[in-house]
């Protein structure tokens, strides 16, 4: 049969109401997403990556555009120091924030999953940081030194880092230390997130784990840690982002400040190039993230590949042995063809 | 029930239709009553015609916000047709960059740093106006004769608005507990410096100090230093209108430096020093009672000494002194905070616009409205703090009338009248602080006074200010031709949006730009 006919006899598939009336239900739900998406990120984002080769003077007739090339970059590079500077200590907070957040979130995920009582009461207390934090409220209890924990000597802690770390290392060590009731702070959403994983295990595989003889500790590392994989992922990506935009971050802070600025050299062309190094760095630290823990086998999926990889080399080499021991018995017949002995008999 | 419900909707009606009656009564007895006084228009200058018709002009500002509302009453009682809406700025960038972006620029609007103002193009051009204005001709003669708001341009684009010099307070009791003698009120730098050290002395119940500071001395040294004929120095920075020479800041700054590591200035709030003196970490020196000498903010005295039993509680007596000269051959100019102010570049009654302004500022008519707002105790700001002791500014003009009533605010008394008449007679010189008034002096500061931190290092005795005499020489003086460039050149947004030509010759465009070539090519 022709290819034409083939397509010709294809049967026609006529889409019903129902499903018309639900694709554009789905449309309308996602509507508000796409709409602001366009309008609050892909538009914005156009117009900063324009920008970022100007500098832009906005007077009250209008907008003053001048097209300066790269010298925005150049200008935040040579002329002010501080934002590089800000960015190295960026990298280096959000490596060590990063996991303590999520280690921290995990554990407590865990408590709060368990069966204690006043339970709802407790998940309140650790997601109510969230609400304090997402306003001018965390920067007025930052300035008062409710960030930090008075009991630590923080000051003898960098010290002891700055002995054996790189300076910039050992001050984001001790920047964290300092900060360390803050970083706590900042877990309520991945606690959450947590949370609603571990209520998707299937508690079967535990009780047959535990029939099985498994203790809790092998419990965690054999059956929760695997399942929750994916949103320890997930959580290390929303924590880098979060880490990376909030009010306490001190780039943030600069960029709006030279957005803001009216000085000739800074304004929104300025504010735009370094929004757009900034971002840069955020895409490379969320991706260095993704590919630490986005592997998407775990670990007895790993284990199994290794028994097949072993099983299979095994095979190889049982072939390999029977071929050579093939090919020897051939030689010996061969050799045995070909010469003959004194006696005739052909024993050596 | 079915009578209730009707009773209930007659009810709604009623109370609707009376609301109404009262809304459109309202509103037509106001209407009226504007109406009504806006035909004979006051108007205190030139043959200008003040509109008629109803129009809203939109003022920020750095005013207590008592007295800017007040003012602002003031004002629309003289023109009932305007209406005068205010609003406190919190930071200048922020709120006029905002504004600006979002097409709603305030008509009036103070400043405190002029870069921002000048870089995007936010004051229009007022000299029309100025040159008419016969109040102008009566004002602290440094105004016009430094243009002060012109900003070294054939043009005026802004005008001061809050006055507040400097001051050197002197403690009577505590030189008396010393056992020194008062200074002469026209003093000389180097008498200041001697009783500073003298001054300080150790005490086993609590040290006393020879100066708390506010301001830095430097930048009162700087303005002091040298006589006309060496270089009639017109701003900070040793600025005499064209270019900078840091080299008299240099000799201030040192001296400050050496005065603070030889233990005569005392600890500042938030100090472990002032912990180990007062015993209090946040304390200020100034309600210690064990410093003589206070280079203090005008605002301070109003503010906090001036309230009534303060100084009494806490044993104190502060007279003010002038800022001495390093020189004598010199008239007594004085560093200020000064706030500038103007109108916005899009402003679509500027004429009004001009009006408001001269009446916050410097205008005669709203130097009286703001004395009778000062002289009643009774007027209150928000915290309950009367509006004479909310950072009330000093007058601009010289009119006596208004002199007479802004001295009366103050001690009367034999003993201390002297002083406060000695020290208003020396602060008709104002030179304002260099981010009001010289264009590229924010940048400076921004891109490299500060970020190299010379106050710093020079303070804690790592450096030595004369070791950057010659680069901050050159670095300010090639910010300062490259902002002119950049405010008022061709491409400059004054020049391509706004729509002013020729703000600078050809002969001033090519000065500034051989400087910004040596610099760039060095």
């Amino acid at each position: 049969m022709s290819k034409r006919t083939e397509k010709q006899s294809k049967p026609k598939i006529k889409v019903g109401k129902l499903e018309k009336r639900e694709s554009r239900a789905g449309y309308f739900f996602i509507a508000p997403w796409l709409i602001g998406t366009l309008l609050f990120l892909l538009i914005p984002l156009g117009q900063s990556f324009y920008y970022m080769w100007f500098n832009i003077r906005i007077t009250p007739k209008g907008y003053a555009f001048n097209f300066i090339g790269a010298q925005n970059f150049s200008q935040i590079w040579v002329e002010n120091p501080e934002f590089p500077q800000q960015l190295v200590t960026y990298i280096w907070q959000t490596l060590l924030e990063v996991p303590i957040i999520v280690v921290f979130a995990l554990i407590i995920a865990m408590m709060l999953n368990g069966k204690i009582k006043c339970r709802a009461l407790f998940r309140l207390i650790f997601f109510l940081p969230v609400i304090i934090v997402s306003g001018p409220v965390m920067n007025m209890l930052v300035s008062e030194g409710a960030a930090t924990i008075p009991a630590m000597n923080v000051q003898s802690i960098v010290a002891a880092f700055d002995r054996v770390l790189p300076t910039q290392i050992a001050t984001s060590v001790g920047e964290m230390f300092s900060n360390m009731i803050m970083i706590l702070w900042y877990s309520g959403v991945q606690i959450l997130i947590f949370i609603s994983a571990l209520q998707k295990i299937d508690s079967a595989l535990y009780e047959a784990a535990k029939i099985d003889g498994g203790s809790g500790w092998e419990c965690f590392w054999k059956i929760t840690l695997p399942t929750m994989k994916p949103m320890i992922l997930l959580n290390a990506v929303y924590t880098v982002i979060f880490l990376s935009g909030n009010e306490q971050n001190v780039l943030i802070t600069m960029i709006e400040s030279a957005m803001f600025s009216g000085t000739a050299e800074k304004g929104y062309g300025y504010a735009s190039a370094m929004a757009w190094m900034y971002a840069i760095i955020i895409s490379v630290m969320a991706a260095l993230f993704f590919v630490m823990l986005g592997s998407k086998k775990d670990v007895y999926d790993r284990k199994a590949k290794k028994f097949k990889k072993e099983q299979k080399k095994e095979e190889r080499m049982k072939k390999r042995v029977r071929r050579r021991g093939e090919r020897h018995a051939r030689k010996v017949a061969n050799h045995a063809n070909k010469f003959t002995t004194y006696d005739g008999s052909g024993d050596y | 029930m079915k009578r209730k419900t009707k009773f209930k909707k007659a009810l709604i009606s009623l109370t609707l239709a009376v609301s109404m009656m009262v809304g459109v009564v309202g509103c037509g007895s106001k209407e009226e009553e504007k109406k009504d006084v806006s035909g004979a228009q006051y108007n205190p200058f030139g043959d200008y015609q003040v509109t008629t018709e109803d129009i809203t002009l939109t003022f920020w500002h750095y005013e207590d916000e008592t007295t800017a509302t007040m003012m602002a009453e003031a004002f629309m009682e003289l023109y009932p047709n305007i209406t005068v809406e205010h609003k406190l700025i919190s930071d200048m960038s922020t709120d006029l960059s905002a504004a600006a972006a979002a097409g709603t620029m305030p008509d009036v609007f103070e400043g405190t740093d002029s870069d921002t103002a000048l870089a995007n193009g936010y004051w229009g051009d007022i000299t029309e106006y100025w040159e008419a204005d016969p109040d102008t001709k009566n004002l602290m003669p440094t105004i016009n004769e430094y243009g002060i708001g012109c900003f070294d341009t054939n043009r005026r684009f802004a005008a001061p608005m809050l006055y507040w010099p400097s001051a050197i307070f002197v403690d009577r009791n505590v030189i008396e507990t010393l056992n020194l003698d008062m200074p002469d009120t026209d003093w000389t730098w180097a008498e200041m410096i001697d009783l500073i050290k003298a001054a300080t002395k150790y005490d086993p119940d609590m040290m006393y100090y020879g100066l708390g500071w506010y301001n830095r001395l430097d930048s009162l040294y700087g303005i002091a230093a040298c006589s006309n004929a060496e270089r009639a120095i017109k701003g900070e920075f040793g600025y005499n209108g064209e270019d900078f020479d840091l080299q008299y800041w240099a000799t201030g700054e040192q001296q400050f430096s050496d005065l603070q590591l030889a233990g005569y200035v005392a600890p500042t709030s938030g100090s472990d020093a002032m912990e180990e003196w007062t015993g209090d970490y946040d304390g200020w020196f100034g309600a210690t009672g064990h410093v003589a000498l206070f280079s203090e903010a005008f605002w301070t005295y109003q503010n906090i000494w001036a309230q009534d039993g303060y100084q009494e509680d806490l044993g104190l007596d502060i007279v003010p002194y002038v800022t001495p000269n390093v020189v004598d051959e010199k008239e007594h100019n004085v560093i200020s905070n000064m706030y500038m102010g103007g109108i916005s570049s899009s402003c679509e009654h500027p004429l009004e616009a001009y009006l408001l302004l001269r009446f916050f500022g410097w205008g005669v008519d709203g130097w009286n409205t703001r004395m009778g707002i000062y002289e009643d105790k009774t007027n209150v700001n928000a915290s309950g703090i009367a509006l004479q002791h909310s950072s009330m500014p000093v007058p601009l003009t010289l009119d006596e009338g208004v002199w007479t009533r802004y001295k009366a605010l103050f001690p009367q008394d034999e003993e201390h009248k002297p002083y406060w008449d000695d020290y208003f007679a020396s602060v008709t010189r104002p030179v304002p602080y260099g981010w009001y008034s010289i264009a590229g002096y924010w940048n400076f500061c921004d891109q490299y006074f500060n970020s190299i931190d010379i106050h710093g290092l020079v303070d804690t005795g790592k450096a030595k200010a004369a070791d950057y005499v010659d680069e901050a020489t050159r670095q300010a003086n090639y910010y300062h031709a490259s902002a002119m460039l950049a405010y008022f050149g061709p491409d400059s947004p004054y020049a391509t949006v706004i729509g002013y030509k020729d703000i600078l010759s050809a002969d001033e465009i090519a000065k500034y730009q051989a400087v910004v070539d040596a610099f760039t090519t060095q």
